[in-house]
């Protein structure tokens, strides 16, 4: 496989509202590369994953995101999208009166022809469902609406395959999952993953990596990625959690 | 002062036409001395604080005090009426002649489907029993105007113990500076009915005017549903009152969908009169540039056990303006009613603004009755949500615009959620 560069972010600050949360990030991911980002709650993971998909209340104030080659921030959110680019959310937003079906129907149109052909919509859309377990009565039930969190979940993954995007930031896919729900949604993030795109999973646990194997795991404190490694890095944070890794960190930035 | 005194300068009521009956006549006439002592809605009059009661007054009193419906050329109005989808048909010309058609099926029937001048002399017991009862010219200044100087009009007649499967349809035109359409329905007893009633069409002059008032009278244990579409052109002026009285039994569904008109002023409502009556009455409404609607809905409990429920939502951009006031009335003898209203808005940037004001006048203690109002913004995560998933912007706003009405649009009769939904379509690509 050629290692060219996926998703190349280079010192990315973030202010939401005049505040800075992310305040320097730089990240490489490697066609078919999976990387993990981790960290605790409040860290800015989410405020990362929501700039780098254009959520207008994220503004980026200095960096440059590369998504394939391309600049991605004089991109709109769907334009981002276009290009390759899928957020599955923390937070699903539920949109009542919108069925699953059309919502999916919606944005596959609006890639015109590239990926799915409308025609074979019923048939990719079914297979996806199945694959992820998700009854056909969901297909017209309206967006997220009344869902628990673990079908909103299972949606999210449902709409990466419909798309099949370059690169896959997958904030916290894996909360408000029982271990079965786990498996299912590992399992449909493994097969319908890009192959020679990115992943990148955001999570603060280390149990979704026992299936997905990250090439890289990322610590993010405080806006910032304090340390980098392989997978086995996800195995020390869980022994020994996140304030020994702060306080090691700290040591090392303070003297 | 908004008030004007029209006595000063009012203009005498014409001689009878040959075609009227002399009852008839002598209504229109009652009805013009009515709408001349009246004075013009003030806006401190609660249901005129929105709209300027002057934008609805004719400027050409004068020749349309000479305008009476010309009586259908027979031959047009009998030819043969072969429509799949329909089982009558009327409609009004740009001449003022109003044609009605009604499906062979119903030739043995006893349904009386035509004019309405035509029907004053035809079926005058029915006719004068009813015109004016519901919307007569005690209901207000321009029911009045309409009473004495409705210019098209309809009649439909079901005897009871009969259905009507596929709707009637009729097309309102508006034609002229000024039309003045009036409908009568009359249902018997067990009877089914779906009636659609569209107003459209492009308005020829600059500020055409269009005043339409509806009555339905619906017999114990009916079913009927109405179906109130008005997609006038962008120029008109449109003010429509209907009411409906509903007996014992009946089941009434009231549909309305308001996408038209530069000034729209609609007043719907329905008087449970009869023992375990039950009324839906929901609606729609999607303004955009500067479009002004002023929608009252009402539902009067008189009788026991009877049912109402009301859902109404607005959607509006761009500089557009809509009042929404709801009244729920509950009498004092009419025990355990139910009556639920809820009225929202959505706003789809920062120029729109949109009232909403439940009414509630309930002398029965025992009652059921709920009622919830909300105007907001669009929710930015969800747009982001959607933009995020490739939709652009537009787009995604009509997706979340069409998701917003959807959950009402469902309610209604499935034929007439689907003409909405197309209604709404062609709005949105416009
Ligand atoms: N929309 C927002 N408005 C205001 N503050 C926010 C918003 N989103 C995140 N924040 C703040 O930014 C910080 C980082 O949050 P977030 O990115 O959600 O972290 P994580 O995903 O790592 O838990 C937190 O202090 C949070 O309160
Ligand atoms: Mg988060």
């Amino acid at each position: 496989m050629s290692k060219n560069k996926i998703l190349s972010i280079n010192n990315v600050h973030v202010e939401i509202e005049g505040k800075e949360i992310v305040k320097g990030v730089s990240l490489q991911i490697n066609s078919g590369e999976k990387h993990a980002i981790m960290g605790k709650n409040g860290s800015g993971k989410s405020s990362l994953a929501n700039a780098l998909a254009g959520h207008p209340n994220y503004e980026i104030t200095s960096g440059t995101v590369e998504l394939d080659g391309e600049n991605l921030l004089d991109k709109s959110a769907t334009e981002r999208s276009l290009a390759g680019l899928f957020l599955g959310f923390q937070y699903p937003l539920t949109i009542p009166g919108v069925t699953v079906a059309n919502f999916l129907r919606a944005a596959i149109k609006a890639r015109n022809g590239d990926g799915i052909d409308i025609k074979n919509f019923r048939k990719v859309f079914k297979e996806k469902m199945k694959l992820l377990k998700i009854e056909d009565s969901f297909a017209t039930r309206y967006l997220n609406d009344g869902f628990s969190g673990g079908e909103k979940k299972r949606l999210e993954i449902l709409q990466m395959a419909m798309l099949r995007p370059k690169l896959a930031i997958l904030d916290e896919t894996d909360s408000g999952l029982d271990i079965d729900a786990l498996k299912i949604v590992a399992n449909g993030i493994m097969e319908s993953a890009p192959k020679d795109g990115g992943v990148i999973l955001v999570t603060h646990y280390q149990r979704m990596l026992d299936y997905i194997k990250p090439d890289m795991v990322h610590i993010m404190i405080d806006g910032r990625i304090v340390k980098t490694g392989g997978a086995e890095l996800a195995l020390e944070l869980e022994a020994g959690g996140y304030d020994k890794l702060e306080t090691e960190v700290s040591q090392e930035v303070g003297v | 002062m908004n008030t004007v005194t029209m006595r000063k300068n009012s203009i005498d009521f014409r001689g009878q036409n040959r075609f009227e009956p002399e009852w008839l006549y002598n209504i229109r006439k009652e009805s013009w001395n009515y709408y001349n002592d009246l004075e013009l809605p003030h806006r401190s009059n609660h249901l005129w604080r929105y709209t300027n009661a002057q934008d609805l007054l004719p400027n050409n009193l004068e020749e349309l005090i000479k305008i009476i419906p010309s009586l259908p050329d027979q031959s047009e109005n009998d030819s043969s009426y072969g429509d799949e989808d329909f089982s009558g048909y009327g409609y009004n010309r740009s001449d003022f002649m109003t044609f009605a058609r009604l499906s062979h099926d119903f030739e043995k029937s006893g349904v009386v489907f035509k004019d309405l001048l035509t029907a004053s002399r035809e079926n005058e017991d029915i006719v004068k029993k009813h015109l004016g009862q519901l919307v007569g010219y005690g209901f207000g200044k321009f029911e009045a105007m309409n009473l004495a100087l409705w210019n098209t009009g309809l009649f439909l007649y079901v005897p009871d113990n009969i259905e009507i499967k596929k709707p009637i349809r009729l097309q309102r035109h508006p034609s002229g500076p000024n039309t003045i359409h009036r409908l009568l329905v009359v249902v018997g007893n067990n009877s089914k009915l779906t009636l659609i009633d569209d107003y459209s069409g492009e308005c020829r002059k600059e500020e055409a005017q269009s005043n339409s008032a509806v009555e339905i009278f619906t017999g114990d244990a009916s079913n009927v549903k109405y179906f109130n579409t008005q997609r006038l052109s962008n120029s008109c002026i449109s003010y429509i009152t209907q009411r409906a009285q509903i007996s014992r039994d009946a089941k009434f569904v009231s549909v309305f969908a308001g996408i038209g008109s530069k000034i729209s002023k609609f007043n719907t409502g329905t008087i449970l009169n009869g023992e375990g009556a039950e009324s839906k009455l929901y609606g729609i409404v999607f303004g955009n540039e500067n479009q002004h609607f002023d929608y009252h809905t009402m539902h009067h409990h008189t009788a026991s056990n009877s049912y109402s429920d009301i859902d109404f939502k607005v959607v509006l951009k761009d500089e557009a303006k809509s009042a929404a006031t709801g009244l729920i009335r509950v009498e004092e003898d009419a025990l355990n009613c139910q009556a639920y209203q809820v009225n929202r808005n959505l706003l789809l940037n920062e120029g729109p603004k949109a009232e909403s004001i439940p009414e509630l006048e309930i002398l029965c203690d025992q009652v059921q009755c709920s009622h919830g109002a909300t105007v907001g913004p669009i929710d930015q995560d969800m747009l982001f949500y959607l933009m995020s998933r490739g939709v652009d912007y537009k787009e995604a706003m009509n997706i979340i615009t069409l998701g917003y009405l959807e959950p009402t649009i469902e309610k209604f009769p499935v034929e007439l959620g689907e003409l909405t939904r197309e209604l709404l379509a062609t709005k949105m690509k416009g």
